[in-house]
């Protein structure tokens, strides 16, 4: 755990704005390398603090899980974008700042003091990564988009589940906010290269982010198969190899999958060689994925004698890549996560001790810490406001009256 | 092309599959010089090997999986199994700024190629390995790839229909998402480079970045100690909030998501049904949420004799987030993502123009853009070696020959 001054990161400012996931995970990446960011939030406080989960599901702006995960290491202050007071702050804070992360809609940025071309004019040394489900260009600038919106219009959700036998359910959305946390990491890789860049030139500039555009490009049952092959693909159908399916266990389930014929040959082994593997339904790894029914009800007898947890060791300890349907219980007592310090335990005000998932990447050099808790609804205002943007307290306390800070 | 964010950045590639070269990727968009490693020793390149094949006919040059995922980048042959190669390997670090690997844990060292050897070499070297489960740690060699990582960390278990059994996610959704932190990582390591001039090794997880992604359903059971279930496309707070059957095939859907009062008042009259918003059933979000089942039915009854494009483009002009679900045909068609020149289509020897995923975001002072096509086998590799090494072509020639750049 490097302290704050440790970080060549905290010589980075960051201002961040908007509502929910996608901005706050950008700043919050950087901010966990060490960077000073200063979250402005509406006035209502943002949205992820009504989401949760909450601690005994009582709901309260400062307990929200989700918002503690994305908010910590950050300062708060509240600042009414829709009123000119409001924006006056904002462009106090931007004029400190090196990067701006927001995921204010195209339609509504000028009327927030969010205009990309007119923060360039205005702060030309600074960097404006702008999130937003379609682009700030095209003809669907300016659509509205929630998660589960876009992980259709990104393609994701009409290749889910995948190998369905049931063409009357619906494509499926993933699990979570993933298109958003996908605007989030690309805003904050490409901010960072671009503040490189002005490291070189002492030049800002901004940075349109479409989280359509950033999740379609991650699907790999996409455009090849229609630009290289004229196929197209569906949630429907069956997987192009076996095994790969999910199974009963004696006490879970196993996600069950042999990619290459080495591995194949080593599960079978495994299985103790049983006579049907010699089958020609099962000859390699094509004929098994178009004969993977027949290879489960194979194959599930056996699965079924296992416990997960064995089960998984058994096959990986023979180069086998199973893996089990891990719950998030599992996630939080798994050894190998344990010994890799994987979990940060965070001391939020009110609920005492936190365990996040922590550090995705590793870094030799760069620390990474929970250094703050998430902040409370304007918990930072005097600290930023009138002690570093120079505001007298008087104008404050008028400006909090108004409902403006 | 001096002008772009890692111009004179280049990265010396041993990645292969999709998550590292999704990461190296990331940096060729960037304006790196991106130099894959290759062999045509034995079959290491799988995105090479498997379909879809331009016009199906087979070939390591035809594969669309490795032309989606290395555009823009260098290839060169060194076989990684002969010493030769790896001094040649040491000898190209001198002039590299990044390393990136994505075999399992401990083969660079291995192969001679490791961490603690390249920064004798060159003393800033940047160094990312992105294995399946970290370097580190009793699972360090298990074998990984992106769909059972989904299944490791938690996403087949929170993903799937309402009352149902665990499902896949359809995609291998991990790998790319390994790549993009990675790539995000050695965008902070070149940053840090730039601040102090040190480099790093960075030691990443697949199975880690996967859960850096499931806070909404690990935070449920830190705080809670609760699974969060499976709801299909139902939100907890939102409703309506589904994918709902559309006019025509099985393929045919619109997903719908409501967030607020005012939304709901919307959709009610592009529904055409105005009295339905004061409905005591769907009055509050609340009692939208607690009757969702009943209020599904009176939106399916209204989507699925419409075309799905009608409902989405009628349900945006009045404010309500509506799209179709879009397969790989309806994207590469799509007018939005071509008026925002999305797609890629640069000559390529063997498969001509092709289009593919472009760049997902534009930068107003660098523009990025696709500068190549991905590479052919081994295309670069007498340029690189005679441009970097200064080799002569009767030396690289000889290698050749001997095995060595194969």
């Amino acid at each position: 755990m490097g302290s704050q001054s440790a970080s060549p990161f905290g010589a980075i400012k960051i201002v961040e704005c908007g509502e929910g996931i996608s901005a706050a995970f950008g700043a919050k990446m950087i901010a966990d390398l060490g960077a000073e960011v200063v979250k402005v939030e509406p006035p209502g406080g943002d949205l992820t603090r009504r989401r949760g989960p909450f601690p005994d599901d009582k709901a309260d702006p400062d307990k929200s899980g989700i918002f503690i995960y994305l908010n910590a290491n950050k300062r708060g202050v509240v600042a009414d974008l829709k009123r000119p007071e409001g924006r006056e702050l904002l462009h106090k804070l931007l004029a400190g700042a090196d990067i701006l992360i927001h995921n204010v809609a195209p339609g509504e940025r000028a009327a927030q003091g969010l205009d990309s071309a007119a923060l360039r004019a205005a702060f030309p040394k600074l960097i404006i990564a702008a999130i937003s489900p379609f682009g700030e260009t095209g003809p669907y600038a300016n659509w509205r988009g929630y998660e589960l919106t876009l992980s259709n219009a990104a393609g994701w959700a009409t290749l889910s589940p995948g190998a369905s036998p049931y063409p009357e359910l619906p494509p499926l959305k993933c699990f979570g906010s993933q298109c958003e946390f996908q605007g989030g990491i690309h805003a904050a890789m490409v901010a960072l290269a671009a503040y490189m860049h002005r490291l070189k030139t002492g030049e800002g500039q901004s940075i349109d982010i479409s989280e359509q555009e950033a999740v379609a490009a991650m699907l790999e049952m996409n455009f090849m198969h229609w630009t290289y092959a004229h196929r197209e693909t569906s949630r429907l159908g069956s997987r192009l190899l076996g095994p790969w399916f999910i199974s009963d266990t004696a006490d879970g389930k196993i996600f069950a999958l042999a990619v290459e014929e080495d591995q194949w040959k080593r599960l079978v082994e495994l299985m103790g060689n049983p006579e049907w593997a010699n089958d020609e339904l099962f000859k390699d790894r094509i004929a098994r994925g178009q004969n993977q029914d027949a290879l489960k009800a194979l194959m599930g007898e056996w699965l079924g004698e296992w416990k997960t947890q064995e089960l998984y060791r058994a096959a990986q300890e023979k180069r086998v890549p199973f893996a089990p349907i891990n719950t998030m219980r599992d996630l939080y007592e798994n050894e190998h996560l344990a010994e890799r310090q994987f979990f940060t335990t965070l001391d939020q005000p009110g609920i005492g001790g936190v365990k996040l998932p922590g550090m995705p990447s590793k870094y030799g050099a760069t620390p990474w810490a929970l250094r703050r808790p998430a902040p409370k609804l304007g918990e930072h205002a005097e600290e930023v406001f009138c002690g570093e943007l120079g505001i007298v307290r008087e104008r404050l306390n008028e400006l909090r009256k108004a409902g403006v800070a | 092309m001096a002008n772009l964010p890692l111009s004179g950045v280049r990265v010396l590639d041993f990645t292969w599959a999709w998550a590292g070269p999704f990461c190296t990727m990331q940096l060729a968009h960037l304006g790196a010089e991106v130099i894959r490693v290759e062999t045509t020793a034995r079959p290491a390149c799988v995105t090479r090997l498997i379909p879809p094949f331009a016009d199906d006919v087979p070939g390591p040059n035809r594969a669309g999986y490795f032309n989606q995922y290395n555009q823009g980048k260098k290839s060169i042959l060194l076989n990684l199994t002969r010493p030769e190669s790896i001094d040649l390997a040491c000898q190209l670090v001198k002039h590299c700024d990044v390393v990136a690997d994505n075999f399992a844990a401990g083969v660079m060292d291995k192969l001679g190629l490791g961490y603690a050897k390249l920064r004798t070499i060159k003393s800033d070297i940047i160094m990312i390995s992105m294995s399946g489960y970290g370097q580190t740690g009793p699972f360090k060699g298990f074998v990984g790839y992106g769909p059972p990582a989904s299944a490791a960390s938690g996403m087949f278990f929170t993903t799937g229909y309402e009352g149902g059994e665990p499902g896949e996610i359809g995609v291998s959704y991990p790998d790319p998402n390994a790549g993009i932190f990675g790539a995000f990582a050695l965008m902070a390591a070149l940053t840090h480079r730039a601040l102090t001039g040190e480099g790093q090794y960075i030691d990443q997880s697949q199975f880690e970045t996967a859960l850096a992604l499931m806070p909404e359903g690990m935070l449920e059971y830190e705080l809670n100690h609760r699974e969060p279930g499976r709801h299909g496309n139902h939100d907890p707070v939102m409703a309506p909030h589904e994918c709902y059957k559309a006019a025509g095939d099985d393929e045919k859907w619109v997903s719908i998501a409501v967030g607020g009062d005012e939304e709901w008042r919307a959709l009610c009259r592009v529904m055409g049904n105005p009295g339905l918003a004061d409905d005591p059933r769907f009055r509050t979000a609340a009692l939208r949420k607690q009757n969702e089942a009943a209020l599904d039915e009176i939106v399916t009854a209204w989507t699925r004799t419409r075309d799905r494009w009608e409902t989405a483009k009628a349900l945006q002009a009045a404010g309500v987030a509506a799209f179709p679900s879009m397969s790989n045909k309806d994207l590469a068609e799509d007018p939005h993502l071509t008026a925002r020149g999305y797609f890629t289509a640069l000559e390529h020897p063997e498969v001509g123009k092709r289009q593919h995923a472009g760049i997902p975001w534009k930068m107003s002072g660098t523009p990025c853009a696709v500068r190549s096509a991905a590479p052919v086998r081994g295309a670069d590799t007498e340029a690189v070696l005679k441009s970097l090494l200064g080799m002569t072509l009767d030396q690289i020639e000889h290698l050749r020959k001997s095995g060595v750049l194969i």
